[in-house]
């Protein structure tokens, strides 16, 4: 049973379907993410650099997530707002070996926070603090640290350690996200 | 305040960092060829700590080699281009060697050649060895000669000599006097030279500054001289050298020396000049790459700005005296600027002199770089006085439109106001002009007969191209025809210019026209049939024409993040069709391939629309 059937039967019978944005800087694993999170014989084998975006989407039970991977490079960065409106949640995926970039992480997040388009819209931020495996890697919770995700007041949050290249933490996380957008949208019983 | 500034703080563990380092020790490097850029600092060490060879990985210092002695300079080079490519070869140069590291392994020392002795030391010195001189009248006499040649070329060993009493010297030369062999060199700076390609990995040699006042140019593989240079007549030391261009096509080496001059000196040149004297030593020398104008900042508190032929331009007053300075291009946003760090603990930021930003880092920055570290590109670094490590990143928003905080608006410009730079009147200008108030009349008749006979014969050649061109254009064959096309700009609107050229000697061509064929549903032709005027025997005519892209209402997203830099598809052609007057069917034909709209030029508007249209999509829907 692939973790998406896993988190569909978890979610109930109803079909849903959500917009996931998967931002980060360049070289953070977005691609390398959402690789490990297709089924096995649909996973390709090597990942180049993504060059302006990529959507997946998956298909199990009652859930279908489409998930917009928009390139981290500098030069695509000032893209990453025209795709802010559509979201319905959105994954920031964090370099935490990157310690000189944190700074540019966090500047990232804070612009992205605050677009018109994002500002005030109570939709759910998961922060995968990627690449827990490297050496020197910060704790997920210096990460929230660093990021200042402690003030975000307007999102619910949750910040995760992962390994995306093996797929460790990403379940997790999911999941998280998974029953933020349930609590958001389904009558209460 | 600080939500105003351009620049994000890294963090830096600041304990375990103590760096004591020169300007010239520093280097970004992409040491494991990852991409992940590393800074290396040659550090003098402190107290009981030798010198080192410092890497650090972002902030975190990863791993350090002893070095033999005190570093002053360190480069990182490419040798070979084979792929795959090979590690950069790191560079260390000390007073009379450089070392050459792989991987961080030593594998190389290069020595500097010997410099020959001077004639007339050499003379002194095989009097002195001959024992029948060795009394202390004839020493006397033979050192007196040894101090007139001036010190700076004198060797090692007649300098010691000279230190000595004369009691010591006659014990000296019983013991055991030789022939002075050789002056030990000494390197004074380290430099790189592109060979061939000013792709960033592309093969450098290495270029050495010697106390001596030459320049050596290495060869990359062999590390045997490619070339030697005097770096100019008088004698002057190298301080601190920045090359611009390549090796094998041209180069320019521009040196600042101790004796407050700039020197220069050129590919194919085995002396170098002078190019300008500053009133005050230099502290710091670069070198704008985009027009070759040289920036110096000096003692006496300014930087100054001269053009590559070394004439002033502008000479600005700092308030502080300046520590060090480093480039700062902005690629994206097509500037460069100049930084300047002061004894105030401010760095500056000028654009020629407009002071642009301010950075205050509340100790001396004695190092300062800007460059690539890690995966960013923009990364100021900084190693204060006290000889902590500071890292600040240029924010991906940060414009220089505005001034930011801390910068007051640069001086009006009426203060600046050059007057007119009109020449001299000139003898031989004085002459002219009288001759020509005499002689008006005859002038003027003597041009005007002239002027009708280049048009009699202008129009004579044209009537024949012409009478030849009809029957020329019976015979059907059209290679003396040509068609070329331009495409220029990032779209949606291309401005593409058609050359028609006349590629026949004698004949003119006449009642050609040009018609654009392109799908209406792809391209927009702004005129899309040009009448074409007769073209002269070798003459070429140019044609611009404006082609838009169109989109429809509803983009495919996917349009927009076609890349950049390849072809847009098979949509993308547009046929240019040459038609001759009365013939059915067109003489040539070309196919333009249009490059894909620059998804940032895209019209935001109907992305926007787009977007709306579809919003309904986009919302949560519960089916069941
Ligand atoms: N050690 C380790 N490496 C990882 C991990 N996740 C990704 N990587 C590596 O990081 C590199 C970049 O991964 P990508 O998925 O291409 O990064 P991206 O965020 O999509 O980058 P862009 O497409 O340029 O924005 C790849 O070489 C991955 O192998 C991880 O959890 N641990
Ligand atoms: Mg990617």
């Amino acid at each position: 049973m692939g973790l998406l059937d896993k988190l569909s039967t978890w979610l109930g019978k109803g079909r849903m379907e959500v917009t996931v944005l998967v931002l980060g800087l360049d070289n953070s694993g977005k691609s390398t993410m959402l690789n490990t999170l297709r089924p096995p014989e649909q996973r390709a084998q090597h990942l180049m650099p993504t060059v302006a975006q990529n959507h997946d989407s998956f298909q199990s039970g009652g859930v279908s997530f489409t998930a917009w991977d928009v390139s981290g490079a500098p030069r695509h960065r000032a893209l990453w707002e025209r795709h802010y409106r559509r979201a319905h949640a959105v994954i920031f995926v964090v370099d935490s070996a990157d310690h000189l970039r944190l700074v540019v992480a966090r500047e990232e997040l804070e612009l992205m926070l605050a677009h018109p388009d994002m500002c005030g819209r109570r939709i759910p931020l998961l922060v995968f603090a990627n690449k827990c495996d490297a050496p020197h890697a910060l704790a997920p919770m210096q990460i929230a640290a660093v990021l200042g995700l402690e003030r975000i007041t307007d999102k619910p949050w949750h910040v995760c350690a992962s390994i995306a290249l093996s797929g460790a933490g990403l379940a997790d996380g999911v999941a998280w996200l998974a029953r933020q957008i349930r609590d958001a949208h389904l009558p209460k019983s | 305040m600080t939500s105003m500034s351009r620049w994000l703080d890294v963090e830096v563990g600041t304990d375990d960092i103590d760096l004591n380092t020169l300007p010239s020790n520093l280097a970004l490097v992409d040491l494991q060829n990852d991409k992940d850029y590393k800074l290396l600092v040659a550090d003098f060490g402190k107290g009981e700590e030798g010198p080192k060879l410092k890497v650090f990985k972002g902030t975190m210092q990863t791993s350090d080699i002893l070095l033999p002695e005190l570093p002053l300079g360190i480069v990182g080079f490419y040798t070979s281009e084979a792929i795959p490519r090979s590690m950069p070869i790191i560079a260390v140069a000390f007073s009379s060697a450089v070392y050459l590291y792989r991987n961080m392994k030593f594998f190389y020392k290069y020595l500097l050649p010997s410099v020959d002795l001077s004639v007339h030391e050499m003379d002194v010195w095989k009097q002195l060895i001959n024992s029948e001189n060795q009394t202390p009248e004839m020493i006397t006499i033979l050192q007196e000669n040894l101090k007139a040649i001036p010190p700076k070329i004198l060797s090692l060993q007649s300098q010691n000599f000279l230190a000595l009493t004369l009691d010591q010297q006659l014990e000296y030369l019983e013991q055991a006097a030789e022939l002075p062999m050789w002056k030990p060199p000494e390197i004074t700076c380290i430099s790189t030279l592109k060979m061939n390609s000013i792709d960033q990995y592309s093969v450098s040699c290495l270029v050495v500054g010697t106390e001596d006042g030459y320049i050596i140019i290495l060869d990359p593989q062999t590390f045997t001289t490619l070339s030697q240079a005097k770096l100019c007549p008088m004698k002057k030391t190298p301080y601190r050298m920045i090359t611009t261009g390549l090796y094998n096509v041209d180069y320019r080496i521009t040196v600042a020396s101790r004796e407050k001059s700039v020197c220069l000196l050129k590919r194919e040149s085995t002396e170098g000049r002078i190019l300008f004297n500053t009133e005050e030593h230099i502290i710091s020398i670069e070198v704008i790459t985009a027009d070759e104008s040289i920036i110096v900042i000096c003692t006496d508190n300014t930087m100054s700005c001269y053009t590559k032929k070394g004439k002033k331009q502008w000479c600005v007053n700092l308030e502080h005296r300046p520590i060090s300075m480093t480039l700062v291009p902005v690629l994206h946003l097509g500037v460069t600027l100049v930084g300047v760090a002061l004894t105030s603990g401010h760095v500056h930021f000028y654009e020629g002199k407009a002071r642009l930003d301010t950075l205050f880092v509340r100790d001396v920055a004695s190092v300062m770089r800007f460059g690539r570290l890690g995966q960013e590109e923009h990364v100021l670094i900084v190693v204060t006085g006290s000889g902590n490590l500071m890292l600040k990143i240029l924010k991906r928003t940060a414009d220089f439109n505005s001034s930011a905080a801390g910068v007051e608006p640069a001086p009006s410009a009426a203060a600046g106001h050059k007057p007119w730079l009109i020449p001299k009147k000139s003898k031989l200008f004085l002459e002219q002009s009288a001759r020509e108030r005499e002689n008006a009349v005859p002038m003027h008749e003597a041009f005007q007969l002239e002027l009708n006979r280049l048009r009699l014969l202008a129009t004579r050649t044209l009537l024949d191209a012409h009478a030849k061109s009809e029957n020329f254009m019976g015979v059907g064959a059209m290679e003396p025809i040509g068609l070329t096309a331009e495409v220029e700009g990032l779209g949606p609107v291309f401005r593409v210019t058609l050359f028609v050229e006349n590629k026949s000697k004698e004949r003119a061509v006449a009642g050609l026209a040009v018609l654009f064929h392109a799908h209406t549903a792809h391209y927009r032709v702004t005129n899309p049939y040009i009448k074409v005027p007769l073209i002269s025997p070798g003459g070429k005519l140019k044609f611009p024409t404006k082609i838009e892209e169109v989109f429809e209402e509803n983009i495919n997203p996917d349009v927009f993040f076609r890349p950049v830099t390849g072809q847009a598809g098979d949509r993308a052609l547009v046929k240019v069709l040459l038609l001759k007057e009365d013939r059915k069917r067109p003489v040539l034909a070309a196919t333009v391939q249009m490059p894909p709209t620059d998804p940032m030029m895209l019209p935001f508007e109907k992305i926007q629309s787009g977007y709306q249209n579809n919003a309904v999509d986009w919302e949560i829907e519960r089916k069941n």
